[in-house]
């Protein structure tokens, strides 16, 4: 395929927590497969904003508290509003963990006043407070919202403490089967809007999901090329072993 | 020692003798957990008896070697140290310990103690002894899920050391900006070990890198020298803090790779401190033997077979770095999501494992063999993986019996094949190999 594919990955010394890389060597390693020449482009604080102009596909993943607030001021300053006007203009964004939790409007923790978020999703997160049990766990879902992957199922780990609730803009990505999802309550994980995700699956969701990454890929490259791209099928063996063994573990 | 406390000893040494006799396990936690729950302060009078004192050992990667070596260190010296051998690092395990060398009437026939303590577990300890001496080796991302966030528990450490002994010396590690930075914090009597020999610096940051920040004043830290992960000769552009002075720069580790090092700088530092001479020291560490599982040793069918405990990223990127130097033809790598090596596997994608050639054979196994089969997979630039091939150079084999038969095929005889498991399954290949249970 003679595609070129640029991968911003923000802030790969600040936001990568538990694995979260393994996202970016999935899109990056799927796309070389299929003969697209993909590139991982590294956006950090010392990044001029301009640097994500050159880029097909979006990713941002968690953080420790001191490392977010590192990373806060820049992002929100410098480049949310860029991400923001990319993501509404259809270029795939993925958003893991404390990224998806950043991406709404704001962050309401126990004690103390809101943290801002960059708008670009229409969603809140609210920590109920220290008696409140964090949300930890190995997940199984099943994709409700995006029309080619409905119905199948994904598979992943959470570790959190805030609670999300979906905007009127955004739609699920998911039905919990087993886990938490967003809040625990509505049994709902993750959320959709135009070609980008956001999801609590930390760490490595794609690896054991490379549905949704095909997804990304192929919607980045419809994107910046204009037209109906189809990506050859690749042997996923392993990669669907693994996913069954999460849904078999947890009786999903 | 209070008679209740007697009492709780003799329970506690009841406990250890039938979970020994009966096989229920190595009596490593139970007689403490029990003996905790009749008296939830007998470390208090346990450890008073000690008369030359308490060394701690703390710190994501290294606890165990470190305080086998110091242990080592003293017992030359002619010292009774009593030391939770066995790898049981909560309070339960040192209490364990503790009764295991009591009397029944509760008198320890030790003069020291030497306890490698749990990341989380450090400040409960502290609330129930004073050592001499406490050394924190390094911090680094580990088990999310259980432990939390590096600097969680870097904010814990320096909320307990506020409350300790003024005589303890802090032995700390100057090379990570994180275990450094308690030292400037902590009002106790610090000693700093670290590396100035520029030859052992890292060719390649690593991904897994958690403490590259200022922790004084947020911006960039930058480094003269990384040796490995976040652990170097640091210093502050923006506000001027740099690594401390050392009071040990170097020493000749008994043991292969740059972790065994700084585990010998922390231990040598520690028997310095004491008043060990270094010749006795140099002594005391000759042929030293490894713990269990830690580059330890077996011989099968004319090959070896070498174990490499590696359960964090920051670990394994070191046992990979020491099995790559060696030029090793087979790699096993088990791994599983059991209690004690965290249930949450994702750390693996911050393994550097791009690191291993082409031509090494991967052997992988373990409960979550799937999970470490997708992440080799994505190391290698061609999309062969097949289950039983040569030619991928990638075996997957979710048992872990085939999967040593299958290593040892791979290797010729003279040669070794390297084991990289996570801590439950080491425990497992151990009793595949010695073909019994664990100590």
């Amino acid at each position: 395929m003679n595609y070129r594919l640029n991968i911003a990955w923000l802030y790969p010394d600040l936001m990568s927590t538990y694995g979260d890389r393994g996202n970016v060597m999935v899109l990056a390693r799927r796309s070389a497969w299929r003969g697209v020449d993909a590139n991982i482009v590294p956006i950090t604080l010392e990044t001029p904003p301009k640097k994500l102009r050159s880029c097909d596909l979006i990713f941002m993943g968690g953080a420790q508290d001191r490392q977010q607030k590192l990373a806060s001021e820049d992002f929100l300053g410098n480049k949310a509003p860029l991400v923001k006007e990319m993501v509404e203009k259809n270029v795939p964004a993925l958003f893991v963990c404390a990224a998806y939790q950043f991406a709404g409007h704001y962050y309401r923790p126990y004690h103390g006043e809101d943290i801002p978020g960059a708008g670009i999703f229409d969603l809140v997160t609210i920590h109920p407070g220290d008696q409140a049990k964090r949300l930890i766990g190995n997940v199984v879902a099943k994709i409700i919202n995006i029309p080619e992957l409905t119905g199948i199922k994904i598979v992943g780990f959470e570790n959190h403490g805030g609670r999300t609730t979906l905007g009127p803009k955004m739609l699920p990505l998911a039905r919990v089967i087993k886990g938490y999802g967003n809040n625990s309550e509505d049994r709902l994980e993750g959320a959709v809007y135009k070609n980008s995700i956001g999801s609590y699956f930390h760490g490595p969701l794609l690896p054991k999901n490379p549905q949704i990454a095909d997804f990304l890929i192929k919607k980045a490259l419809e994107v910046t090329y204009q037209k109906t791209v189809e990506l050859p099928a690749l042997d996923d063996s392993v990669e669907i072993e693994a996913q069954k063994f999460i849904i078999h573990k947890v009786g999903a | 020692m209070t008679f209740k406390e007697q009492m709780t000893v003799a329970v506690g040494k009841f406990v250890s003798w039938t979970s020994k006799t009966f096989r229920l396990g190595a009596g490593a936690t139970w007689p403490g957990e029990i003996a905790l729950f009749f008296s939830p302060n007998i470390l208090r009078s346990l450890g008073s008896q000690l008369s030359g004192g308490i060394i701690l050992v703390a710190g994501t990667n290294g606890k165990t070697t470190t305080s086998l070596m110091i242990k080592t260190i003293l017992e030359h010296e002619g010292m009774m140290v009593v030391h939770n051998k066995s790898g049981a690092n909560l309070l339960n395990g040192i209490v364990s310990a503790c009764i295991d060398m009591a009397t029944g009437k509760g008198h320890i026939k030790a003069d020291w103690g030497v306890f490698e303590v749990d990341e989380n577990s450090l400040p409960i300890v502290l609330h129930e002894v004073s050592p001499k001496a406490i050394v924190l080796l390094n911090l680094f991302r580990d088990q999310l899920d259980r432990y939390g966030e590096v600097d969680v528990i870097a904010e814990k450490w320096e909320k307990a050391l506020k409350y300790v002994n003024s005589d303890t010396t802090l032995i700390l590690n100057a090379d990570d900006p994180l275990v450094s930075f308690l030292g400037k914090k902590a009002t106790l009597k610090a000693k700093y070990f670290g590396l100035t020999d520029t030859s052992l610096q890292a060719k390649t940051m690593e991904h897994a890198t958690d403490s590259t920040f200022c922790l004084f004043c947020g911006a960039r830290l930058s480094y003269r020298t990384v040796f490995f992960s976040h652990i170097g000769d640091w210093y502050c552009r923006a506000c001027g803090e740099k690594r401390p002075r050392l009071d040990l720069p170097s020493w000749k580790s008994p043991l292969p790779g740059l972790y065994n090092l700084y585990n010998t700088l922390a231990s040598v530092l520690t028997a310095r401190t004491f008043g060990v001479p270094d010749d006795h020291i140099t002594q005391a560490l000759k042929g030293f033997a490894p713990a269990f599982g830690r580059q330890e040793e077996f011989v099968i069918d004319g090959k070896t077979v070498k174990l490499f405990l590696s359960k964090n990223p920051a670990g394994f990127n070191a046992s990979l770095r020491t099995v790559l130097e060696c030029k090793s033809r087979a790699i096993l790598l088990a791994l599983n999501d059991r209690i004690p090596d965290g249930r949450d596997v994702s750390w693996i994608w911050d393994v550097d494992f791009e690191k291993i050639p082409d031509a090494v054979t991967v052997i992988v196994t373990g409960d979550r063999v799937y999970d470490m089969a997708v992440r080799i997979k994505y190391t290698r630039t061609s999309l062969i993986v097949n289950r039983d091939s040569q030619k991928s150079g990638l075996f997957v084999e979710p048992d872990i019996k085939k999967a040593i038969q299958k290593g040892l095929d791979q290797v010729k005889n003279e040669e070794t094949l390297y084991i990289l498991p996570t801590y439950s399954a080491m425990l497992e290949i151990r009793k595949v190999l010695t073909g019994k249970r664990i100590l």
